[in-house]
């Protein structure tokens, strides 16, 4: 079927219809071309979405201790709640396969002195997981680690604000910092992408500022990321539990609402999600249009060719050409044009996008991308079913008495 | 080689059918060369197309060297026109981006037949016709007369047992109509049946044999003796 003279067919019947062909190629280049750029700025619009919400982790659930409203258990009502170091060693061994990240938080404001240079910062006492809950970059030497927080180290990671402040153009990593009349050695600068207030932080082993702060065992927040396997339903239930099971630990009214909170950004976050696939079918529904279009436009350019070639077809008939070989003939053409043409427009408008993407950066639209395994797919089933559309003209064409096909002019 | 029984053939022309062929007979040996006369709408374009299976009788007989021709579906009828038939038209019907080789080669590559030998067999029958050198030239750099030789070098490449020829002087001037006669009668020489349609006597006269058509039916049928081309060509 592919022998060379089939190639010599097509490429002199190519060759000798410039015009025919280009149009073809350029119609379904531009289906691609537009297909492409509409796939490319949906996603810009859901990566500039997905970066608004990016302060914190998208699966995170926090915990806020309050007091009491309701009377339960002999206890009064307006009882203060507070979390302590084995409540979270409790939530911790219990839930550990819904977990991913696991942090308390213990805030307290300090004043800092560097040299000449003083202020006031709020230090976060955190366990090394919270980085990936707050979704803190380190941008200079470390962040916590599991030992200082054992040995109750005496280190600070800085925001990249307090840097700023405190330190000048000097380099902090390694450097001694004074709060409250303490010595604390700074291992880590940080940013934060999605929160600059954030990167007025200090951070610190929990356990360190508990030891500072009284030899306290409480903490004020818990904080932390659910399995991010977990879909809505879970995700919520997995809340709900944890709320149901402290209350009962800490002996609170199950109907009481107001002694703690229980932040879960589930909840939240399935109303960005849900207008992102929103978005997504928005552009799937738009580009099946283009898609069907870019098809009546390939079978619109084989009924005219066929049209055009009625009396070769005739001429080719009376000489023995049989039903097959004429079909052969057309769609094998065409195949050729809009396979060679798809992947052109396909390679020409995803090295545009590759161009044009990094320089894009909106807040709502940033790094506008492709999927290639979508676009591939698209542009088979554009000359798959371009093909298609052809087929019935062109069987129509292969069986028709060769004398009306020989009148045709 | 040919042989029709009671062919009828109409057209319909919106509510009203045409009749075009009203019954005809007629035998064909092989290496006979005749020629079908007629005025036009005589139905004698029509006699050839059935001849040629191009078009397909209402009713009657049809056998083309003992095969009978019915009901053919379109595979089936291609293969019996690659086999038996050559086709000479008044148009010549060339494929105007293939060159003249390519386009007698073109009956031989529906034959599957290689590429080389296709090659070889085009040139040789252009070398027949006498256009070897202009083997690679487009139809459109070819004068009439030599177009017309392409298309009976296309037609006699598969070998056919019948050349069929529908008005093949009909957009010719004289001089060069006589001399594709020629050519015409030098394949006959060779034992090839021929039919040719024409309306122009001394064309006829070049054949050995005479069918006139009026009305859809044979008025007459007569052998003549043939008029040589070649005296009118020097």
């Amino acid at each position: 079927m592919f022998n060379k003279d089939t190639w010599q067919e097509i490429w002199h019947s190519m060759r000798n219809n410039k015009l025919r062909t280009f149009l073809t190629g350029f119609s379904v280049a531009w289906g691609i071309f537009i297909l492409v750029l509409l796939l490319a700025s949906v996603n810009g619009m859901q990566n500039g979405f997905e970066k608004q919400f990016n302060d914190d982790a998208t699966n995170s659930i926090f915990i806020y201790p309050n007091a009491t409203s309701k009377p339960y258990g002999g206890f009064e009502a307006g009882r203060r709640i507070r979390f302590k170091n084995d409540d979270l060693d409790f939530i911790k061994g219990s839930y550990a396969s819904s977990i991913e990240y696991f942090s308390p938080r213990f805030n307290r404001s300090m004043t800092f002195k560097f040299k000449q240079e003083t202020g006031a910062y709020g230090v976060v006492g955190v366990s090394p997981d919270h980085q990936q809950i707050e979704r803190s970059i380190i941008l200079n030497g470390r962040y916590l680690n599991i030992q200082d927080v054992r040995n109750k180290q005496k280190v600070m990671v800085i925001g990249r604000q307090v840097q700023k402040e405190l330190f000048k153009d000097e380099d902090p990593v390694g450097q001694n910092l004074i709060a409250n009349g303490l010595v604390f050695k700074v291992i880590g600068v940080f940013g934060d992408d999605g929160n600059e207030r954030e990167e007025s932080n200090i951070y610190a082993p929990y356990t360190t500022m508990q030891q500072i702060f009284g030899n306290s065992d409480q903490v004020n927040t818990i904080a932390m990321t659910y399995n991010p396997e977990f879909d809505f339903t879970r995700a919520m239930g997995f809340g709900d539990t944890l709320e149901e099971v402290l209350k009962r630990r800490l002996t609170i009214h199950p109907e009481d609402q107001s002694a703690f909170f229980v932040n879960n950004f589930a909840e939240g976050f399935s109303n960005v999600q849900s207008f992102s696939s929103f978005l997504k079918y928005v552009a799937i529904g738009v580009g099946v249009l283009i898609l069907i279009a870019g098809i009546v436009g390939i079978g619109n350019i084989l009924i005219f060719i066929i049209k055009e070639r009625t009396k070769e077809i005739g001429v080719r008939k009376a000489l023995g050409a049989r039903p097959i070989e004429i079909i052969k003939l057309i769609l094998l053409e065409s195949i050729v044009i809009t396979t060679l043409s798809g992947f052109g427009g396909m390679l020409f408008s995803m090295g545009i996008v590759a161009a044009i993407s990094p320089l894009v950066d909106a807040p709502a639209f940033s790094n506008p991308n492709v999927d290639n395994t979508v676009v591939i797919t698209c542009t088979v089933v554009l000359i798959f079913a371009g093909v298609l559309a052809g087929l019935i003209p062109s069987i129509r064409a292969a069986n028709v008495k060769p004398i009306e096909a020989l009148r045709a002019d | 080689m040919i042989e029709i029984k009671d062919l009828h053939k109409s057209y319909k022309m919106g509510s009203n059918s045409l009749h075009v062929l009203k019954g005809i007979n007629f035998t064909a040996e092989e290496g006979e060369l005749v020629a079908i006369m007629g005025s036009s709408g005589s139905g004698k374009s029509t006699l050839l197309n059935i001849l040629g299976m191009l078009d397909e009788a209402d009713s009657g007989e049809y056998n083309l060297d003992g095969v009978p021709i019915k009901n053919l579906s379109e595979t089936k009828a291609a293969k019996y026109r690659n086999k038996f038939l050559g086709f000479v038209f008044q148009s010549f019907n060339l494929i105007n981006y293939k060159s003249a080789m390519e386009n007698v080669a073109l009956p031989l590559y529906y034959q599957k037949v290689g590429r080389k030998e296709r090659e070889e067999k085009a040139i040789k029958y252009l070398e027949q016709v006498g256009l070897k050198e202009w083997a690679h030239h487009l139809p459109n750099e070819l004068s009439g007369g030599q177009k017309q030789r392409v298309a009976i070098a296309r037609a006699m490449a598969a070998e056919p047992k019948v050349l069929l020829a529908d008005e093949p002087t009909g957009a010719l001037d004289s001089k060069t109509s006589y001399e594709v006669m020629d050519l015409i009668q030098n394949i006959n020489d060779q034992g090839n049946t021929i039919l040719v349609v024409t309306h122009e006597e001394d064309i006829a006269h070049m054949c050995k044999r005479i069918i006139h058509l009026r009305d859809g039916v044979i008025v007459e049928d007569k052998k003549i003796k043939q008029v040589r081309a070649s005296s009118y060509v020097q």
